[in-house]
């Protein structure tokens, strides 16, 4: 049993890592303009797509797509910008309607151009397994956690020390102060589209490496994205990485302990435990300052 | 004078082709199929074996030709339902298509109200045909999937099988009626449902290699589960003879796309692969789809392409008895009876195929041999394997 428990937590950890590196963008994004990107899992998705294109017509390993899918996710991120900058009145709300909309556009555009079938990497070096004593996981899942963390302690250093990370907590807070002291909201807003865009370009080949993908992915991406984002707290980088872990580890554990069958049921109740004991979530602004 | 006289042949003419209610038309009939959403892969798949129906029945019938009116269900039922009704009001005469149970029972649902014929090979829940519906017609079952995945595990002689099935309605229903037949027979079964939306499988293939310990693995899902599980697999490398899926698994497209985790993995497969087509109907089938689509013809495609020329074919029938508007396309399937690429086709009261077994395949150095049953083998099982 032990054996198993073991396993459960260490693909749960790797698991969480996985949904960490999706919800960073929507987080970063949400914290700083208070929107609610419900197209962010469509542009996770782009990325992944990405990667099959170069690994299936040029042969190479998906990671050569990385800058690909930056320049592609990064434009299309930027756009979203400028439609949501479009709304005059009630943008959080609007805005989900308009994210939602664009992310029905991109899983068409998605499916028209690359079809419906189920894509993966074929590459060997990623689906080899590396098993340590009674660990055991697929080098893409070990590669692609190391970058989450990379990533997520760059974005915290980069929030916490840079002057634009520091401008984006800034209009986070109050976007009017954050005039008065110089900076410009929109430049810091795009930054922040682009930022959760290269995020998104890393999810997107991650998934791709180690998972399985398909047009209607993009959705539950958002989904998972969107509780892991709550689950931590608006604004906390290191909320996203707990929730992430917290999430992965009691989705495995079910699946060992009870079924699979429950596994969603299971991640839904601790979303809402949360939130009901902490109502800004695990890192949230309250909590912060409490 | 000649005027005349031409004038009445060509009244006595349509006369006499009016009173035996055989008059050529061309029948328009409905295909409410999920081209987007989580099913647009299967509904693409079925959609090709529509087209190359319609392209062989205009071809071949010499009197009555079929034009298709498709409908997108968006891979969801009320869209299903929108979908029949839509078709509805363009005048199809019987609707083909169909995918998901949960989308076939309200969309067929709709067209009975309507009194539309309604005829699938989407869905094996055996709650549609329950319903006793005189439009409803479904050329496979659960029984036929049953009966090639019981037949194949009976010549293993397999003790042990942990089976690892979708929650979705038709997988936990296939996969309980092979629990309860395995138990019957004695083997231990060990049964892992799991959520449609897990992305690591890792978890169930450890609580089958440590506490399962079965000599089989039945995988009851879908493509991308199909891979999840094989990928979980080729880590913990579980201790076993045999991993055998059902649908969507021993296809040319899985071996060519996962050429790594496809060998000696066994599945549900009308044909091997490179096709052999032996019949007439099989050679007209496979030739119409390779030009409409160039490429080589898949599972879906064949169901398809079964399902509508039988439908195509009662339409005729009922033209040429001009029962057409009282009910007569659903008499004439009822009363269909013939030989088709997936065997012999015969409807039971409540609309489903009686004669329906499937087969099973084997993938084989890329390529699909047919391991059971004996009489329609193309190759011999490579057993005990597995792709690690």
């Amino acid at each position: 049993m032990s054996e198993l428990i073991l396993q459960a937590l260490y693909s749960g950890v790797l698991q969480g890592g996985s949904y960490a590196l999706v919800a960073l963008g929507l987080a970063l994004v949400f914290g700083t303009m208070k929107v609610i990107n419900l197209a962010h899992g469509e542009l996770v998705l782009l990325a992944a797509y990405m990667a099959y294109m170069v690994e299936s017509k040029l042969g190479l390993s998906p990671m050569f797509a990385i800058p690909v899918a930056l320049v592609l996710v990064c434009t299309c991120a930027v756009l979203v910008y400028f439609l949501v900058g479009l709304i005059r009145k009630d943008r959080e709300l609007n805005s989900l309607i308009l994210t939602y909309g664009i992310g029905i556009i991109l899983t068409n555009a998605v499916l028209l151009i690359w079809s419906a079938d189920v894509r993966s990497t074929s590459s060997a070096w990623l689906q080899e397994a590396v098993v340590v004593g009674p660990f055991y996981s697929m080098r893409s899942e070990l590669v692609f956690f190391a970058v989450a963390a990379i990533l997520m302690a760059g974005l915290w250093w980069w929030l916490s020390k840079s002057w634009y990370g520091r401008a984006v907590r800034a209009v986070s807070s109050n976007r009017d102060a954050a005039k008065l002291m110089g900076i410009n909201p929109r430049t810091t807003e795009i930054v922040s589209f682009v930022v959760a865009g290269i995020l998104a370009s890393f999810a997107g080949i991650a998934i791709f490496s180690y998972g399985v993908i398909q047009p209607a992915f993009g959705h539950a991406l958002t989904v998972k994205a969107f509780i892991i984002t709550v689950l931590a707290g608006i604004g906390s980088i290191p909320g996203v990485m707990v929730g992430g872990l917290l999430l992965g580890v009691a989705e495995a554990l079910t699946v060992t302990l009870a079924s699979s069958a429950l596994q969603e049921l299971v991640g839904m109740a601790l979303f809402l435990l949360v939130l009901f004991l902490m109502p800004n979530g695990l890192f949230g602004a309250a909590a912060r300052r409490g | 004078m000649k005027r005349i006289y031409s004038k009445i042949g060509l009244i006595a003419a349509a006369l006499s082709l009016h009173t035996g209610g055989a008059l050529a038309e061309e029948f328009l009939v409905g295909a409410e199929i999920p081209l987007t959403g989580a099913m647009a892969r299967v509904g693409a798949g079925m959609q090709e074996g529509i087209s190359v129906a319609v392209d062989v029945f205009n071809r071949t019938n010499g009197k009555h030709t079929v034009k298709v009116i498709t409908a997108d269900d968006e891979s969801a039922p009320a869209k299903a339902i929108a979908a029949v009704e839509k078709l509805a009001g363009q005048g199809v005469v019987a609707i083909t298509g169909g995918y998901g149970s949960n989308n076939i029972s309200p969309a067929s649902d709709a067209a009975n109200k309507l009194g539309l014929p309604y005829i699938t090979s989407g869905g094996v829940d055996d709650n549609l045909t329950a319903r006793g519906y005189k439009t409803f017609f479904r050329i496979n079952n659960t029984a036929g999937y049953q009966k090639a995945v019981m037949g194949l595990l009976d010549e293993m002689k397999v003790k042990s099988v942990s089976v690892i099935f979708s929650t979705k309605e038709a997988t936990a229903d296939l996969a309980k009626d092979v629990q309860k037949e395995l138990a019957a027979k004695g083997a231990a079964v060990g049964m892992h449902a799991f959520d449609p939306a897990i992305t690591d499988f890792k978890p169930i293939l450890n609580k089958v290699r440590l506490q399962d310990k079965p000599e089989a693995i039945l995988m009851v899902g879908y493509e991308n589960d199909y891979v999840g599980i094989l990928r979980a697999a080729k880590v913990l490398k579980p201790d076993v003879k045999a991993v055998i899926g059902v649908w969507s698994l021993a296809t040319p497209k899985m071996a060519a796309d996962f050429p790594d985790l496809m060998p000696s993995v066994y599945g549900t497969a009308l044909l091997p692969f490179p096709a052999e087509f032996r019949t007439e109907d099989g050679k007209l089938f496979a030739e119409t789809y390779k030009r409409l689509f160039n490429k080589e013809p898949d599972y879906l495609g064949q169901f398809g392409y079964v399902q509508s020329m039988i439908l195509f074919e009662a339409i005729a029938r009922a033209a040429d008895k001009g029962t057409l508007k009282k009910g007569g396309v659903a008499e004439e399937l009822a009363k269909t009876d013939r030989d088709t690429l997936i065997g012999r086709v015969r409807f039971n009261d409540k609309g489903d195929n009686i004669n329906f077994v499937h087969r099973m395949g084997q993938h084989q150095d890329g390529k699909i041999a047919i391991v059971w049953p004996s009489d329609a083998a193309t190759g011999k099982m490579n057993f005990p394997g597995v792709p690690w």
